[in-house]
């Protein structure tokens, strides 16, 4: 079965069915139509980093860089002032992200643990600088995005990407796919791969694996996704800029993803609706939000030891056993 | 009965700085037997497993096998080759099943290790040749079980069965027996002397009632230096033997 856990299935069968019909709902206010569409985005970039450190045990402090890159790939290769096809202009970027991830990869694998934080940490901050300092690419004001791509496949045309609610629901697709996708592969005989060199790498050697190899493939699997994700932010606020890449959005994921339950995979978009959801109801009550937000992500990390998505499960295992 | 030599060592030598852990060592394993190394603390005998195994590289000295020099080759590569080792501390997948233990090392020779969408549980060969290796160490019926839930001694028979798996042609086995009580011991004495006829298995051990018994070549080291190669009988009898290690007869162990 794909959904192993009963807590994994019971969140699937509530938030997509719900997501699904949220922009109902929300019909008259695109303010929220656009902040959950945000917060899917951020949910896809949130799930690579959380399958690249919680299941891979590849803990990297620049999956930012690659969330950056997939806005200024865009604007690097596509046309300024001409309507590309979205579907083409993906399997670019993510390609291009993946070459560079390869690239990258090939000398961040090399180390482990808190050295490879560092490393990952100082391609992500020389990757920020570049484009924070470049004439071409705007400096700190990044880049306007004139043209939205149009999204036709074979004539048909599914999306509309000036419209937030076509934009919306082309997220939630993207963000089930994403879903669906590392699923599958942890349920293959290379996520047996995965697991296995995580548990135990010394072991996985000795039987006779390139771990090398492995991860080096699923860091460039999850940076692909993850420049995926900056793409469609990219998107949908028409810019990219050199906050994208720095280091505290990869920091911010990293706690979503804790917070979520690490190696879970679907706690990804847990924390990051947690997160966000706290961050703008903070926001609203007090300047000093970000004061408050530090309190209670301290309290939920003390209190969910396994994130949010083990402490659900271990609930439904408890009322089980009664 | 003449014997192949699957692994030779040629003057193997390894170094930690100005300490000498092996000094110019040349031994020969062949298939089909059991090579025993016995030895006092220090006396080297990790260190010339993790060395045949291609954990750690050689100083200078040669490791061949079947003639052919791999000293220089990556770690993950001796296991390609069919040198599978098992550890001194208990080394598994702990919170795996056991079938899903030896799976993984299954699933190397199987193939498919990099497709990303065929469900790991969807192949009755690979489950039937893990099945096989469980059973052959005699864990069947701890098939389903979590690793960590086993007793020590079934998870040094877990490891074991992860090593033949692998189907490999030499079984390094350090100290399968470490730990263990007299009747866990014999089980495992059991299995290696069926098992001896099989593989080449080069063991080194502290427990010397089992490397006696079970030992067609028995090698002594001292400091890192090779002191005596031969039968069990014959080690027993050579007096350096007695002198260096096993003090005055019977009564040492």
């Amino acid at each position: 079965m794909l959904l192993n856990k009963r807590a994994e299935r019971l969140f699937v069968w509530i938030f997509f069915p719900l997501a699904l019909l949220m922009p109902m709902f929300l019909e008259q206010n695109e303010y929220y139509v656009n902040k959950l569409t945000t917060i899917m985005i951020l949910s896809i970039f949130v799930m690579s980093l959380d399958y690249l450190v919680g299941k891979c045990g590849l803990i990297t402090l620049g999956h930012a860089m690659f969330y950056g890159l997939g806005g200024y790939i865009f604007v690097m290769i596509a046309p300024e002032y001409e309507a590309v096809n979205f579907w083409i202009y993906t399997f670019y970027i993510c390609a291009i992200s993946a070459t560079v991830a390869f690239v990258i990869g090939f000398l961040v694998l090399r180390t482990n643990g808190i050295y490879m934080i560092m490393i990952t940490l100082a391609f992500a901050q020389m990757t920020f600088y570049y484009f924070s300092d470049s004439i071409d690419f705007g400096g700190t004001d990044g880049v306007f995005v004139y043209v939205k791509p149009e999204t036709s496949i074979f004539g048909l045309s599914l999306f509309d990407l000036d419209n937030p609610t076509h934009f919306y629901y082309l997220c939630l697709l993207s963000l089930f796919n994403t879903l669906l996708f590392f699923k599958v592969l942890i349920r293959s005989r290379f996520g047996r791969l995965v697991d296995a060199i995580h548990a135990n790498p010394g072991r996985t050697v000795a039987l006779g694996y390139n771990i090398f190899i492995y991860r080096l493939v699923s860091y460039v699997v999850a940076s692909a996704l993850g420049a995926y994700a900056g793409y469609l932010f990219t998107l949908q606020y028409g810019f990219v800029n050199p906050s994208m890449l720095s280091w505290t959005t990869s920091g911010t994921a990293l706690v979503m993803s804790i917070l979520g339950g690490m190696g879970s995979i679907y706690g990804a978009i847990l924390g990051t609706l947690v997160y966000e959801g706290l961050h703008y109801s903070l926001e609203h009550l007090t300047e000093h939000w970000l004061l408050f937000m530090g309190g209670l992500i301290i309290l939920m990390v003390m209190v969910f030891k396994k994130g949010i998505a083990g402490f659900l499960e271990d609930l439904l295992e408890k009322r089980d056993g009664k | 009965m003449e014997n192949n030599v699957i692994l030779e060592t040629e003057g193997l030598c390894k170094y930690w700085g100005g300490l000498k852990a092996l000094d110019d060592l040349s031994l020969a394993f062949h298939d089909n037997q059991l090579h025993g190394i016995v030895g006092p603390n220090g006396a080297g005998k990790s260190t010339l497993l993790n060395m045949l195994c291609g954990h750690y590289k050689p100083t200078s000295g040669k490791i061949l096998h079947r003639g052919e020099s791999i000293s220089s080759i990556k770690p993950y590569e001796f296991a390609r080759r069919g040198i599978g080792r098992s550890f001194q501390k208990t080394n598994i997948y702990s919170n795996s099943t056991c079938l899903e233990n030896c799976s993984v090392a299954v699933q190397r020779l199987m193939g498919g290790s990099f497709n990303f969408f065929r469900s790991r549980y969807s192949q009755k060969m690979l489950d039937e040749i893990a099945t096989q290796a469980l059973e052959k160490v005699g864990l069947g019926q701890r098939r389903d079980h979590i690793a960590s839930q086993i007793s020590y001694g079934e998870q040094r028979q877990l490891e074991i069965a992860m090593v033949l798996a692998t189907s490999p042609e030499v079984l390094l086995l350090d100290e399968p027996m470490a730990g263990m009580g007299h009747e866990e011991s014999q089980l495992i004495i059991d299995l290696l002397s069926r098992l001896k006829k099989e593989y080449c298995i080069v063991l080194v051990e502290h427990d010397m009632d089992a490397i006696f018994e079970l030992s067609d070549q028995l090698t002594v080291m001292v400091d890192g230096q090779h002191l005596v190669t031969g039968s069990v009988d014959e080690v027993r009898d050579d007096p350096r033997v007695k002198e260096a290690y096993l003090g005055q007869g019977d009564e040492v162990y």
